[in-house]
């Protein structure tokens, strides 16, 4: 009876520590919730929609050719920046492009071949556009050197901004960690 | 006799001298132009790895030492705004925060029109834009300044065409790379960005440089190759504080200049980074005048040139660091 009883008692002891206990980690959790709570707001403002496995694989399809985009752009910038800074020499300038406009024709006749995912294919035609607006620009400057209407670079200048938006556009969605800080 | 004469001659001479200086020395420094300078936030890069922004500094869990017990950094993408009489001078320009352009873990960006206009500035009132580099975080918004003239240093566009036209693919490696291309010397340059430099070329609003130039009387455009991109350059701006020199990301850390490490490596030659450092020295008297790019402490006391600071367009913060005589303050 006396075991019992102390049986009992220590029964009671810990129902008391336990509720002590539950009560003492209820007091600290607010405290450090919000910072818990601040954090997975970050992860989910961060975080972006994971692709499908056929999502990725379009992606990773794509960037065999966005690999070369990203170069020819920029190449297409430094075509103008060394006609208008250094030679200004038309067929040099002229030679220059000639290559980059038939990539570009043909990356964006690539790019529509490809099978997307119907989730992409507005991403997919996004691209093809900012192609065909590369090859639009290329076009227009060698409108340029061979007629020497400094217009057609304006409006070459034009479509090649558009399409590098456009080209910013898709990668924000498929690699959207592309540029870091620099 | 002659001795008294020829110590008396050159007492003399020393005192004449010295009598004109004091006269027109500080007639000749009140004529030397100064201008005013304010620091614009344009973005933040939150949760930086302080090491992957200083090696030095890289966090050591565990560990008490003040320079290894920080994990991340927020990291300030700084632009100068600078004012001499009529000129207002932009060293740097950000990057453009869209849609098309989110920049996962950035935040606090506002269009930099408007962030000029809440200093009582006009966009198109910019006359100059010095780009301490071509990165896209650092000439980003370059059309949003129709009438600026760009200044940029030939050795930043020529090597980053060397680096597009390179044979080998480690070398030649662009922002589309697997893997990143953080080392790499074309990485960086988003064609967005290159073209926005090419309608500057295009408009005929940019100043392609070979070295040094002096853009006004007394601001000065100090090459810096190397300190953190093939064609970086400093601008030294005389001011009522003395000489600033900005940095951009050959300065990318004020710690990093005052206590001699490297930052913000990327593409950088770590001997020409602290050459630039040297030069800032040398032009300022030490580091407190180093205007820093992305220093973590930027807008407090602990960077005290940046410490006269308010908070602005969503939630960026601006420092007022000079002002010239007469110029009224900006700060809200």
């Amino acid at each position: 009876m006396a075991g019992g009883r102390s049986l009992l008692l220590a029964g009671v002891v810990v129902a008391l520590a336990a509720t002590a206990g539950a009560a003492w980690l209820h007091e600290i959790r607010p405290g450090s919730q919000p910072a818990l709570q601040t954090n997975t707001a970050r992860t989910e403002k961060t975080a972006l929609p994971a692709l499908t496995a056929d999502e990725e694989r379009f992606a990773t399809t794509l960037w065999t050719v966005h690999r070369e985009a990203t170069r020819s752009a920029v190449a297409l910038s430094f075509a103008g920046i060394s006609y208008q800074t250094e030679d200004r020499d038309p067929r040099a300038f002229a030679r220059k492009i000639e290559p980059l406009a038939k990539f570009f024709h043909d990356a964006g006749m690539q790019v529509r071949a490809m099978s997307a995912p119907a989730s992409l294919s507005s991403a997919q035609s996004q691209y093809v556009e900012a192609m065909a607006l590369y090859a639009g620009a290329a076009a227009e400057m060698l409108k340029f050197t061979e007629n020497g209407d400094a217009q057609r670079l304006q409006a070459a200048h034009e479509l090649d901004l558009k399409a590098s938006e456009y080209v910013l556009r898709v990668g924000e969605v498929l690699w959207p960690g592309q540029y870091k800080p620099h | 006799m002659r001795q008294f004469a020829s110590g008396f001659r050159s007492f003399a001479v020393t005192a004449g001298v010295a009598a004109l200086a004091s006269l027109f020395g500080p007639a000749a420094q009140a004529q030397q132009p100064v201008c005013s300078a304010w620091l614009i936030e344009s973005s933040r890069f939150m949760n930086v790895p302080f090491g992957a922004f200083m090696p030095d500094r890289t966090f050591v869990p565990g560990s008490n030492k003040p320079e290894s017990n920080i994990p991340s950094v927020d990291l300030p993408v700084n632009v100068g705004v600078i004012k001499c009489g009529s000129e207002l001078i932009l060293y740097d320009t950000g990057w453009k925060q869209q849609d098309y352009l989110k920049m996962t873990g950035s935040e606090h960006w506002a269009p930099l029109a408007d962030q000029l206009k809440a200093l009582g500035f006009n966009a198109a009132d910019v006359t100059k834009v010095v780009i301490g580099h071509a990165h896209w975080d650092h000439a980003g918004q370059l059309s949003d300044l129709p009438n600026a003239v760009l200044y940029v240093q030939r050795e930043e566009l020529k090597a980053i065409e060397w680096a597009l036209n390179y044979p080998e693919p480690h070398i030649r490696a662009i922002n589309s790379d697997p893997g990143g291309c953080n080392r790499t010397p074309a990485c960086g340059y988003m064609p967005l960005t290159m073209e926005e430099v090419y309608g500057k070329v295009l408009k005929g609003k940019a100043v392609i440089l070979d070295g040094e130039t002096e853009i006004l009387p007394g601001v000065r455009i100090h090459p810096a190759y190397r300190a953190h991109t093939a064609g970086s350059q400093l601008l030294e701006v005389p001011t009522s504080i003395g000489k600033l020199v900005f940095g951009s990301d050959a300065f990318s850390s004020y710690e990093g200049i005052r206590d001699w490490m490297v930052a913000n490596v990327q593409q950088t030659d770590s001997v020409q980074q602290f050459l630039a450092y040297e030069k800032c020295y040398k032009i300022t008297g030490g580091y407190n005048n180093c205007v820093a790019a992305h220093e973590p402490l930027s807008y407090t006391d602990k960077y005290p040139l940046t410490k006269n600071s308010w908070v602005a367009l969503n939630g960026g913060r601006m420092a007022e660091i000079a002002l010239a005589p007469g110029e009224k303050s900006r700060k809200p």
